[in-house]
């Protein structure tokens, strides 16, 4: 009944070849950049719908010692006491830059060389979702401030509502106008309606004529969908006026969605910007260029030219940008940033925003250092520049310039993973999942933290990533054979009949080429090596990675997933049968037990009975071992005093509007 | 002439052709389909990225496209990472940042090069010609990456620092690609490619020196030297009038077998600048794997190459009355 629910997850594959599992699954909250991480094609925005609860550690960083230390338990949600920005003190302020020459730009950088299209239906890496995101917007966005993650209405008037978990009636909010467009009679953009929430998602079904790569996002969603790309694809042209059983107008501003059963990230989805609600007109005017000018009701709007493809993009406000505010919601720690004071502003702040792309580290370095960005990433080289190594915290130079360090936990799972149809190292015998368990064991995550990330990564046991709920306490579970522990590997291995590694076939290990991918593959190497495991290195290119761990052909292999949500559920359906090569269950891990449990909780509202189906759950994986892992990572935020209302994140992009300048 | 002309195009036809063969058939040697799924792709998915991405069609087919397009110049097959744009608009936007460094960069290095080259084959075996081969030999042992990242952090950074006024950018600003030509030559072009042309010229400095220097060395041994050296001619124009003319042959060779270099433009340069040239452009293609940029810079490429072998011919016989075309 329920089909393969995919991985949403953002994955970004990886090739960093982490090797080795350390030996306390401490719960470092690193630094770092991801430098070494190659290839991310991931795009994350989303968040829940329903509250997020609880047990997530707070995942964004302060940049104070305050910030450093706070944890949810003592770092409660409060609630500012804001005077809302009157319409005409927000415009004549903007007016008043206007006319004195003095607009806020915003300078930011972007280390890659920016998206390739804007799209919403094509886009998949977080850079196109980071651009995109100021452009077009979903139904819901993420709340800025609040910790653990939770969701908001943006296009929306309130959250959707349903008393079954299947039909969601929608309101959308009033005021909200597609940006100014050549598309539009007269040049001017309308108001948002119903039908181009529908349209806007008819497109992801179109994967030829759209060529939508998202159609995995929303399959097996809503009712009558899947039927309807079906037809429409088998059609000699896509109808988008065509009805689906599920989507439903009540008017234009209210219309219901029903879906094929209750499914628990339908409402994270709405965060995602492959969802975002995009021009009819436009698509139909621009065909084919539309992904270099998207039209939607974002804060900032695209202007010809502004876009300079692989060297930068700038953003301009959007005037008519539908009335927002800085929230007033916030975490107690955020006061420590000033982040409070803002409280009821009328977004967005700043007039423009320029997005600078490189492609090395060292001249985004230098040009924060010159002061001609507003913030940097801090590159893994310039590490023990900005922070120390042992606290973590800002470096007192960088202080003494008024600067603020921000460590900001990503939502990663980097592991090694086993395919279950080897028949060396897959399979369900004992003999063979034995084998795996001493590899899990033997391998010292720790080690390759320190030597290849400055140890500001975090190792932890399981699937989910720090911060979510099923997320062990202090990261370590009893259940796990994460290592290192090299005794009870040579017990493992001598069990499974292979004393010191003896009668075992030389593994073949699949990685990327990337970065330090060979280095990384060695210190793998000679970690399985003490217990007397050989392995034979492949270094491959990302697509070859893929395509041989799509075939099955990889034994074992490094890659890693970043969530598209903050759920555990996006990471435990990596494992779920159905979800097999070429989809998101690379280890062809299958187990119906498993299989059932997960499709409940996809069904169940978060509550401490679907916490407990995870842990059940993750411990079958502890057990069969299809993987050995686990490391996030953290990049570390340097922020110069200009900017301010900056709280740094990795699992939302909405946040441009927010950020402001000082003199 | 002509006809020499003609008929060495006409032997580099199958030369071309080849050239094109084998770039595609070297690129479908690993499966592009799989570097471009979306998450949880199925075997449909597989197959229909296959037609999307025309890599479906029979091979010739394929080579029939491609053909068609470098006949007509049209480059006008869409670019498999920017969805919406052609070829043709890609390469045209980054031709001209390239060039901006690599020709500044060919001028002033082949005159630097053959002056020091000149005073070095002058003075052989004296102090000054061991200390100019000395640095020559020292600045070819670095490394093109050094130079790149001490002359952006010295050169740029800490120089802007101690000035205390920007002098050199540190990286590109992307703004200024829409700069008017006035604006460009005036402010742009000093301000973002100077250094990295400096830097380009440093680099190229000691290889070409060295080449440079043993061709006139060479030349300062021949009869004709000893001869116009007897008749009193003047140190400067025995060096510049009589030698130099007389190593032109080489000159020539070296300079324009560097042409067609100028359009692929410097790949560490370009990222750690921030110049949205070829070289860049070419490798972010190449490890994507978008084989219609791949295949239609290569054709443009190999092009310039042949043309360029062509004009070296040519310019022989114009500067050497010995050679003749035929």
């Amino acid at each position: 009944m329920m089909s393969p629910r995919l991985s949403y997850g953002l994955f970004f594959l990886l090739i960093v070849s982490f090797a080795g599992c350390g030996d306390d699954a401490g719960t470092q909250t690193g630094d770092s950049n991801t430098a070494t991480v190659a290839t991310e094609t991931a795009g994350n925005a989303e968040s829940t719908g329903t509250v997020s609860d609880s047990s997530a550690a707070e995942a964004g960083g302060p940049s104070t010692s305050e910030r450093e230390t706070a944890s949810p338990d003592v770092d409660p949600v409060v609630f500012s006491k804001s005077t809302k920005e009157t319409d005409a003190e927000f415009r004549d302020a903007y007016k008043k830059r206007l006319a004195s020459g003095k607009l806020k730009l915003a300078k930011i950088p972007m280390r890659s060389d920016g998206p390739k299209s804007m799209d919403p239906v094509r886009g998949s890496t977080v850079y196109e979702n980071q651009c995109a995101s100021q452009l077009v917007e979903t139904l819901l966005q993420y709340k800025y401030l609040k910790r653990p993650f939770e969701a908001e209405p943006l296009l929306l008037a309130e959250m959707p509502k349903s008393e079954d978990g299947i039909t969601w009636h929608f309101k959308l909010k009033d005021g909200v106008f597609f940006h100014d467009d050549a598309c539009f009679p007269g040049g001017k953009g309308r108001q948002l309606k119903s039908e181009d929430v529908f349209y806007s998602w008819k497109r992801i079904a179109d994967t030829k004529g759209a060529n939508s790569k998202v159609w995995w996002l929303i399959k097996d969603t809503i009712k009558g969908f899947d039927e309807f790309k079906a037809t429409q694809e088998a059609a000699e042209k896509f109808d988008y006026d065509a009805p689906v059983e599920g989507m439903q107008v009540v008017s234009d501003k209210e219309f219901t969605v029903t879906l094929v059963a209750p499914m628990q990230s339908f409402l994270w989805k709405l965060c995602m910007f492959q969802t975002a609600i995009v021009a009819r007109e436009a698509v139909e005017m621009y065909g084919e260029r539309f992904g270099l000018r998207p039209i939607g009701t974002g804060p900032f709007v695209l202007k010809e030219g502004d876009w300079q493809q692989g060297q930068g993009i700038k953003f301009t406000r959007n005037v008519n940008y539908h009335e927002c505010y800085f929230p007033d919601e916030h975490m107690k720690s955020d006061e420590a940033d000033d982040l409070h004071t803002a409280a009821g502003k009328r977004v967005p702040q700043v007039d423009e925003v320029q997005v600078i792309f490189y492609k090395t580290d060292q001249p985004m370095w230098l040009q924060f250092k010159a002061g001609d960005l507003h913030y940097a990433q801090v590159p893994a080289e310039n590490f023990k520049e900005a922070f120390s190594k042992r606290t973590k915290k800002l470096n007192r130079d960088m202080q003494k310039e008024g600067m603020k360090g921000f460590p900001v936990d990503m939502l990663d799972f980097i592991f090694r993973g086993f395919n279950m149809e080897d028949s060396v190292i897959g399979g369900y015998t004992e003999k063979n999942r034995l084998v795996r368990q001493a590899i899990c064991a033997a391998l010292d995550w720790d080690e390759q933290n320190e030597a290849f990330y400055n140890g500001i990564n975090t190792v932890y046991d399981g699937v989910i990533p720090p911060g979510l709920e099923g997320y062990p306490a202090q990261g370590k579970s009893d259940k796990s054979y994460r290592g290192p522990d090299i005794e009870r590997a040579r017990q493992l291995l001598a069990k499974a009949g292979y004393p010191n590694g003896e009668g075992l076939p030389t593994i073949d290990y699949y990685t990327g080429r990337q970065q330090n991918g060979q280095e990384q593959s060695e210190m793998l190497s000679k970690q399985l090596k003490r217990i007397g495991i050989n392995v034979q290195v492949h270094l491959l290119d990302f697509s070859q990675l893929i395509q041989k761990v799509d075939e099955k052909s990889a034994q074992f292999f490094s890659f890693a997933w970043s969530s598209d949500y903050p759920d555990g559920e996006n990471n435990l359906a990596l494992f779920y049968g159905p979800n097999e090569a070429p989809g998101a269950n690379h280890f062809n891990y299958k187990n119906a037990e498993y299989d059932r449990l997960y499709e409940k909780v996809v069904a169940m509202p978060q509550s401490p009975e679907r916490v407990a189906i995870y842990e059940q759950m993750q411990a079958m994986l502890f057990e069969d071992c299809p993987y050995a892992g686990s490391m996030a990572r953290t990049r570390f935020y340097v922020v110069t005093p200009r900017m301010t209302n900056f709280k740094p994140t990795e699992t939302f992009e909405t946040w441009y509007k927010y950020i402001d300048l000082t003199d | 002439m002509w006809a020499y002309i003609l008929r060495r195009l006409a032997y580099n036809v199958p030369v071309y052709l080849s050239i094109l063969l084998l770039v595609m058939l070297a690129l479908r040697v690993r499966d592009p389909v799989f570097g471009r799924l979306p998450k949880n792709a199925t075997t449909a998915d597989i197959a229909q990225k296959r037609v999307e991405l025309g890599i479906d069609r029979p091979f010739h087919q394929q080579f029939g496209s491609q053909l068609k397009q470098v006949a007509t110049a049209t480059f006008d097959e869409i670019s498999w990472d920017y969805p919406g744009q052609t070829v043709g608009e890609v390469m045209s936007r980054c031709i001209g940042p390239s060039l901006s460094i690599t020709l500044p960069s060919l001028v002033l290095t082949t005159l630097f090069s053959i002056t020091v080259a000149l005073i070095s084959a002058w003075f052989r075996g004296r102090a000054l010609d061991k200390g100019l081969v000395f640095v020559a030999v020292l600045g070819m042992s670095v490394s093109f990456l050094v130079y790149i990242i001490f002359g952006q952090y010295y050169g740029a950074y800490k120089l802007n620092e101690w000035l205390g006024y920007d002098v050199f950018a540190i990286y590109y600003n992307p703004e200024v690609s829409n700069a008017g030509w006035g604006e460009f030559f005036t402010s742009v072009w000093p301000r973002y490619y100077l250094l990295p042309v400096l830097i380009s010229v440093v680099v190229a400095m000691g290889y070409d020196t060295r080449f440079y220097r043993a061709v006139m060395v060479e030349e300062s041994a021949r009869d004709y030297i000893v001869t116009a050296t007897a008749k009193g001619a003047s140190q400067s124009r025995i060096m510049f009038i009589h030698m130099l003319k007389n190593a032109m042959i080489p000159i020539i060779t070296r300079v324009v077998i560097t042409i067609p270099f100028l359009i692929t433009g410097s790949f560490l340069l370009e990222s750690y600048f921030g110049i949205p040239g070829m070289g860049n452009q070419l490798i972010v293609a190449v490890e994507s794997g978008d084989f219609p940029i791949v295949q239609s810079f290569t054709a443009v490429f190999a092009a310039v190459y042949i043309a360029s072998n062509l004009l070296t011919d040519v310019l022989y016989a114009l500067v050497d009355p010995r050679v003749r075309l035929s």
